[in-house]
């Protein structure tokens, strides 16, 4: 379980930042944010089945699809940052040709060894490779993939920002950044049925299927405090992107946000 | 963190030859040099050697060790 008894004082090199609705220091955002995943790893695509009652399939089919891998021969290098698991990874892998190949970068550790298990029982192994890695300070050379994907992991980054920018960083001229994440409800009635799923009935099923309701507490108020749409949009260009988008899902229960450094 | 040079490290799978040309340090953005004993990517200009563990390459801050003035030198 989360506890945070003591909040150490803000300082200019560690200010304050949110953990769900609580406020913390960075430092310790980070260390809950893992705290998190580690937790929830092992049953981590089973919560998310329960949690979005199997919507998030249909929603990872859509950013696979955005992303449009190449059928053909050509080489193709995708950066999976936050896919511990694997989940899309071998999703892209499966829809691509065979000279597409993935690096999942992920700063779960517990995630990450999920993930490897996966990704070993799939026979994948030579095309996908996983490193420990943050997304603030990604361990890869300057344009070096052809396209970045991070779902559902861009808001438990505590600079977004940096994120971006390393996103820009390591994408070839030409390459497509997508972000499949929670966003904001846009459509009428349905905002207060997912408030009552989110705040009742989530942390519930948190405590049933995973044995803990605060690691999911966490993911739903995380998911309250990420930035909307439009401002998320601004972000991605602020960041250098060009011809940025975004498409709702399920009325904007989730987005993807699209981009390219050109 | 200090790593040895163990049973447990040298039976863990290798790491891929071709993902160390895709890998730089984290912090400098340099090159790492791979250490096959030890199992680590030193990186000199950083000062930091990075652990790999059952084939997977911990490239954080967190996660790393410094390296000494004679590691340095060595490199």
């Amino acid at each position: 379980m989360i506890a945070v008894m003591s909040t150490p004082e803000p300082t200019a090199a560690n200010p304050n930042t949110s953990f769900g609705f609580r406020t913390v220091t960075e430092d310790e955002r980070q260390s809950l944010v893992n705290d998190v995943f580690s937790k929830v790893a092992e049953r981590y695509d089973l919560m998310n089945d329960l949690m979005s009652g199997g919507l998030h399939r249909l929603w990872k089919s859509d950013f696979v699809a955005a992303l449009n891998p190449p059928r053909a021969d050509a080489a193709f290098r995708l950066l999976d940052v936050a896919g511990g698991t694997g989940d899309i990874a071998m999703r892209c892998l499966a829809a691509a040709g065979p000279n597409t190949s993935a690096v999942i970068c992920d700063i779960s550790p517990e995630m990450l060894e999920v993930g490897r298990r996966r990704v070993t029982d799939a026979g994948l192994a030579d095309r996908i490779t996983l490193v420990e890695g943050n997304a603030e300070e990604l361990p890869f050379p300057d344009k070096s993939f052809d396209a970045y994907t991070i779902s559902f992991g861009i808001r438990n980054v505590t600079h977004i920002d940096k994120a971006l920018s390393e996103a820009r960083r390591v994408l070839k001229t030409g390459g497509h950044f997508l972000c499949l994440e929670f966003s904001d409800v846009q459509v009428p009635i349905l905002d207060r049925i997912y408030d009552f799923h989110s705040f009742e009935v989530i942390p519930r099923l948190g405590r049933l299927a995973a044995g803990d309701a605060q690691p999911y507490q966490y993911l739903v108020e995380s998911i309250r405090k990420f930035p909307k749409q439009e401002t998320f949009a601004a972000m991605i260009r602020a960041a250098g992107f060009s011809n940025v988008s975004y498409r709702n899902l399920t009325g904007g229960v989730a987005a993807i946000h699209s981009g390219w450094r050109i | 963190m200090t790593t040895s040079a163990t049973d447990e490290t040298a039976t863990g799978p290798r790491i891929d030859p071709r993902l160390l040309e895709v890998l730089v340090c984290p912090v400098s953005k340099s090159a790492l040099v791979y250490d096959a004993g030890r199992q680590e990517l030193l990186s000199r200009k950083a000062g930091l050697a990075f652990p790999i563990r059952n084939g997977v390459p911990l490239l954080t801050v967190e996660a790393a060790r410094s390296l000494t003035d004679a590691e340095i030198g060595k490199l």
